[in-house]
């Protein structure tokens, strides 16, 4: 599906991403986890042509996506509110984006009306515009968009940080149903560990612009991530003994 | 802590990206600004002179006093429109351990630092020691300034008032905008009245009596003490933000454009984004406004049909330039998703074309009374129309593709920089002067009928010509695409 090669993205003499060979299979679930400022987003904007690299080439189904749009056709996308037109109430953005890909009102509406679990009557039919919602309601309407277009490839960054838990919990089983059930290739990126090693297959570890680990998930990986974003603080039981020492004293 | 304050706002006024990084537009601004007051410097130096041109019967002392009071109403007017809230600044501060006073007064002190406060010195401050001054004495001179200080600080808190009002409950405003229009129309039309005379009874009277000035210093004292009362028990964020109070938003549709498909689909949501947005809607208020331009023109017989054009241009295309010298900057906010979502480039252009021929055939309507300076005026408008629609726009969009600046839609419009820079300065220029490059030189060998008529040829061939400027449009924006899509991510 995605074939990354050389890729260089240097903001000033920084190298915010350096991947020199990647490749995404169809039907891959793929979760990309590192700490702020590891390169995650700028990889994403780059998949998606908003950035132009310094160097290297991505293909998507064996075209070059950079100055290409056929992509666009198979490849849905929320990364921030920047993607959501924030004037328009849900109801008409969601109605605009099916009518790009040639879905009609009833179309969208039979959608609209399979995420009403996911929704939680909190978007459709409120009165508000976008810009009025909350990050997290922003964030639902991101989502529900991307599923409307019926992508083969859909990409989120960071879901989960501003939804609440039991939408955490839906939006894992939409995504593990979307990758298992119709076969759709997802890369997320997150922050909560537990939940990329629930719903990803493979975990890109990535450390200044760097993929350090390529991991198939298994039952040791959510531990392994542990280990790596847990350092200095060995999580042992000395310290805790110490103070039971100093209380029984 | 006063002190940090001041050195907060003074980072966030030299570091806000709406302060215009470009010299230029510094420059212009300064220039502006300037020129602004130089005119009510002027018409305070020259006080005494319009005076009497226009009160020729009476006393100079005498008109002064009548209108000092009739400004001040005017001044009230204005402030609601146009002077900002000093609002949400102090959110950051709001939770730290700092007290209530001290904000509150900081909050109402800098309200002081207003450019309209600076208005009535500037215009009463001549005359008052040209005139009064060496008529009267100093006392009397010394009164009336304090006098004008106490009505300014008075209008300057009821202004704020009001405005915070009018953000709670938009009927204030409304309510307080039909109380002040009553109050013109009843001393000037239906002669209940007189507030000239009120004026004169007032400041006639601290001629004699200098001592009565400490009744303005006094109000001005109160509606502070009053504006501070408000403000500190009012110190919340939903009572402090510029927001209006939420109504229930319903989709809407826009029929005629549903027919074009995707093209219209970007159109409708154009126009949506025109209309509730505050800055792009007092774009389109302003383009309203240039409908009057032929009341100027038209009925000036000096301005012959050179001018015509000009007028004709700006009343059809007022939108087009007005609005479009900001584009792609109105979309900045969601412009990454325009990129990434399933829509071409030449169908992004061809909704532009779309609403600006909405526009200027809507406009082109709307100036057909007109007619009643003659039927060659309808021509120019139609010609003129028939240009802009053809090459306007295609000369705005090429600078769009060039404007890097992206522009917050929930400021509002009034002395707003954000977004303004060498690209919109350019722009006005070749947009005014081309249609005088093809007209004038015809127009100097008695042949403007011949202009015009080359005018109108170039607008229909640039109509039918479109689908090529659309590909040289589209070849520019793919190599320009990436540093847009980044000058709008700054924010």
């Amino acid at each position: 599906m995605i074939e990354i090669k050389n890729l260089k993205k240097i903001y000033g003499n920084v190298t915010v991403v350096d991947i020199p060979q990647l490749s995404i299979a169809k039907g891959e679930s793929v979760g990309l986890v590192g700490n702020n400022g590891a390169g995650k987003t700028t990889l994403f904007r780059m998949i998606l042509d908003l950035i132009l690299p310094e160097s290297g080439e991505i293909t998507s189904n064996g075209e070059i996506v950079a100055g290409h749009e056929h992509w666009k056709a198979y490849t849905a996308s929320y990364l921030d509110e920047g993607f959501l037109i924030e004037y328009l109430t849900p109801e008409e953005y969601l109605y605009f984006i099916g009518g790009l890909h040639q879905q009609s009102r009833a179309q969208v509406d039979e959608t609209l009306t399979a995420l009403g679990d996911f929704f939680n009557g909190e978007i459709l039919n409120r009165g508000k515009y976008i810009r009025d919602l909350s990050k997290g309601n922003q964030c639902k309407v991101g989502v529900a968009s991307c599923l409307l277009q019926n992508p083969q490839l859909l990409m989120l960054d960071e879901p989960f940080a501003n939804i609440d838990p039991s939408t955490q919990f839906r939006l894992k089983n939409m995504l593990k149903d979307a990758n298992k059930s119709k076969g759709v290739t997802t890369i997320v990126s997150s922050h909560d560990l537990n939940h990329i090693t629930d719903v990803c297959d493979r975990i890109l570890l990535m450390e200044k612009g760097v993929i350090i680990k390529d991991i198939a998930t298994s039952s040791s990986t959510l531990s392994e991530l542990e280990d790596y974003f847990g350092v200095g603080q060995t999580v042992g039981a000395t310290p805790v003994v110490k103070i039971d020492e100093e209380e029984n004293h | 802590m006063i002190s940090t304050f001041i050195r907060h706002e003074l980072k966030a006024f030299w570091r806000s990206k709406n302060t215009g990084k470009s010299i230029a537009v510094r420059v212009v601004m300064i220039f502006l600004i300037l020129y602004l007051f130089g005119c009510i410097l002027l018409a305070g130096i020259g006080m005494d002179k319009i005076l009497e041109i226009a009160f020729p019967n009476d006393d100079l002392v005498k008109s002064f006093c009548g209108i000092v009071l009739i400004y001040f109403l005017f001044d009230l007017f204005m402030r609601l429109q146009l002077q900002e809230l000093p609002t949400l600044r102090v959110q950051p501060y709001l939770h730290l351990p700092i007290k209530r006073n001290t904000l509150v007064g900081y909050l109402a002190i800098t309200a002081v630092f207003s450019m309209f406060n600076l208005w009535p010195f500037l215009l009463f401050l001549p005359f008052i020691f040209k005139i009064i001054a060496p008529d009267s004495g100093i006392i009397v001179a010394l009164a009336f300034v304090v006098a004008i200080v106490g009505i300014s600080v008075f209008n300057n808190y009821l202004a704020l008032y009001l405005k915070r009002k009018s953000n709670l409950n938009g009927w204030v405003f409304l309510i307080t905008a039909a109380v002040l229009i009553l109050i013109v129309i009843a001393d000037f039309w239906w002669h209940f009245y007189s507030l000239h005379n009120i004026s004169y009874a007032f400041f006639g009277r601290l001629l004699t009596m200098p001592i009565l000035a400490i009744i303005p210093a006094l109000l001005g004292i109160v509606m502070y003490y009053f504006n501070f009362l408000y403000l500190k028990q009012n110190l919340y964020l939903e009572t402090l933000t510029a927001r209006k109070v939420k109504i229930y938003k319903s989709n809407t549709d826009i029929p005629f454009l549903s027919r074009f498909g995707t093209i219209g689909d970007l159109a409708a949501n154009e126009i949506k984004l025109v209309f509730r947005n505050k800055r792009s809607r007092s774009s389109l208020i302003i383009g309203l406004f240039f409908m009057f331009y032929g009341l100027i023109f038209y009925t000036n017989k000096s301005l012959g049909q050179g001018w015509y054009l000009f007028a004709g241009m700006y009343m059809t295309g007022a939108f087009v330039v007005n609005y479009g010298q900001f584009m792609f900057g109105w979309q900045a906010s969601h412009f990454d998703g325009i990129l990434v979502s399933k829509i071409t480039f030449s169908d992004f252009v061809k909704a532009k074309y779309l609403l600006f021929t909405t526009v200027s055939v809507i406009s082109f309507v709307l100036t057909i009374p007109y007619v009643y300076f003659g039927w060659h005026v309808l021509l120019v408008h139609f010609v003129m129309c028939v240009w802009n629609i053809g090459v306007t726009t295609t000369i705005v969009l090429f600078f769009a593709n060039r404007n890097f600046k992206r522009i917050d839609l929930s400021k509002s419009g009034t002395m707003n920089w954000e977004g303004v820079g060498a690209s919109q300065l350019l722009l006005t220029l070749p947009l005014i002067l081309t249609p005088y490059i093809i007209y004038t030189p015809f127009a100097v060998f008695k042949h403007p009928d011949i202009g015009l008529a080359l005018l109108a040829a170039t607008g229909f061939i640039a109509i039918l010509t479109r689908n090529y400027w659309i590909k040289q449009l589209e070849a520019d924006y793919y190599s320009k695409r990436y540093r847009i899509a980044e000058g709008f991510r700054n924010k």
